[in-house]
């Protein structure tokens, strides 16, 4: 009996001990970015390829760093959404440091959204989801320099940003 | 610093096994000793051995050994002082058991405790009151009139308790925006509880007439808890904190007071059994 119990002690305490979880693992979900896709203006199935997209917060110098670099170039695009405000505002420069100032071209948009905290874990405290508002999800305008608006059509597909697995906003020019 | 103090845990509790243990083996020894001389018939020695025996039976029943039977009530020192230095810590933890048998033990903790864990991205407060039930096994064999206990055992716990988120951080692994501060709550979870087992390794030893100090360390696993929609039971009272690692751990340091209520007389056979085994 007594045996038993000591070697259930001893078993237990080998287990117990130094599992970590202090960190919060790379591949939990937590924040989701905002997924944006580009298509083909005059073939809304082709996904179409931007270049050189330099994409800069309100209030930013620095342009918003996707697959290492902050010139874009890719058919879709992630950004992050602000978790302390209700609107995040985002220049939108195409072709930026093109040598030809005519092929540069910048718009703006202006997301509004309702936010919700969500328990993760100790490690990762919460995360935040957001829902895009039902009636105006986006603003689009085109910039100060009146060079008319490079995206022709702009689509939510998806209001709810739970997950980066889906695309959420569609861009087509 | 939290592993090197498990481990010192860990080793003084194995020592106390093996102390134990060496107890018994000794005393196997004496009865082996009389038991061969006994079996030993052809060399003369077998009348001689008998009269020892005789002689013996003859000790026993002159100083009459005792057991007492009765109830144990304390108080867990380890809960009551830990307010004095740590402020996010309020606790109190009363024990209690009751001899049964020769080496089985009723025993019983009710406590206590209000505590604030303040964490990297989690500050929360949990509050609450548990109850521990189960039984103790003395291993230890008292010469004498000695009341010493080495005991194994096992418990049932039960809380009910509330959680207080105070504030949370976002986790972002895009900080573009810059990382946000903490984030207020005061949300309040109410009616949670949790059940869990625990098994129990502890040391009473007499200091004086009835009272008693000793200390326990504890393992333990959840059952089950009801858990506060979204948000997790971190911490649950008299169970300890459920992250880092399968089991959770315990530990109490106690001052006791024995009540005692009757007597039993250790009769010779009981005497001598209870040396063979």
């Amino acid at each position: 009996m007594k045996k038993t119990f000591l070697f259930l002690f001893a078993l237990a305490f080998a287990f117990s001990s130094c599992e970590k979880d202090d960190i919060c693992d790379a591949n939990t979900p937590t924040t989701p970015r905002l997924v944006i896709s580009f298509y083909d203006i005059n073939n809304s199935s082709i996904p179409k390829t931007v270049t050189n997209l330099k994409i800069i917060g309100e209030g930013m110098t620095d342009g918003i760093i996707f697959k290492g670099s902050d010139l874009i170039s890719g058919t879709t695009v992630s950004i992050p959404l602000k978790t302390d405000a209700n609107t995040s505002t985002f220049r939108f420069i195409s072709n930026f440091g093109n040598p030809n100032p005519a092929a540069v071209n910048e718009d703006i948009i202006k997301f509004d959204y309702t936010r919700e905290d969500f328990f993760v874990s100790r490690a990762c405290g919460f995360k935040t989801l957001f829902t895009l508002d039902p009636l105006t999800p986006f603003t689009h305008t085109d910039a100060a320099v009146a060079d008319g608006k490079w995206m022709q059509y702009v689509a939510v597909k998806k209001s709810n940003i739970e997950t980066e697995n889906e695309t959420h906003l569609e861009i087509y020019f | 610093m939290k592993h090197t103090l498990k481990s010192i845990f860990s080793i003084c509790l194995i020592l106390s096994l093996f102390f134990a243990n060496a107890q018994e083996t000794a005393q196997k020894k004496e009865a082996d000793v009389s038991k061969t001389a006994g079996v030993i018939p052809d060399n003369g020695n077998s009348k001689m051995v008998k009269l020892t025996a005789a002689k013996m039976t003859d000790t026993i029943v002159v100083p009459v050994k005792t057991n007492r039977y009765g109830l144990r009530v304390g108080v867990d020192l380890f809960k009551l002082t830990r307010a004095l230095y740590d402020k996010d810590y309020k606790g109190i933890e009363f024990t209690g058991d009751y001899r049964l048998t020769k080496k089985y033990y009723l025993a019983a903790e009710l406590g206590n405790e209000n505590k604030t864990t303040d964490d990297e991205r989690l500050n929360f407060t949990t509050k609450g009151s548990y109850l521990k039930a189960g039984f103790d096994y003395n291993a230890y064999e008292n010469w004498l009139d000695m009341e010493n206990i080495i005991s194994i055992g096992f418990r049932y716990g039960f809380s009910t308790f509330s959680q207080e988120l105070n504030n949370y951080k976002i986790y972002n692994s895009n900080p573009y925006f810059g990382e946000t501060a903490a984030i207020v709550s005061g949300e309040k979870f109410n009616g949670l509880s949790a059940h869990w087992l625990e098994v129990v390794a502890g040391v009473k030893a007499k200091v004086f007439n009835n009272v008693f100090m000793g200390f326990s360390l504890r393992l333990n696993t959840l059952i089950s808890n009801k858990k506060p929609d979204n948000f997790d039971n971190l911490y649950i009272p008299g169970f300890n904190r459920t992250y880092n690692g399968s089991f959770g751990v315990g530990f109490n340091y106690t001052v006791s007071y024995f009540i005692p209520i009757y007597k039993k007389k250790l009769k010779p056979e009981e005497a001598t059994t209870g040396n063979k085994k």
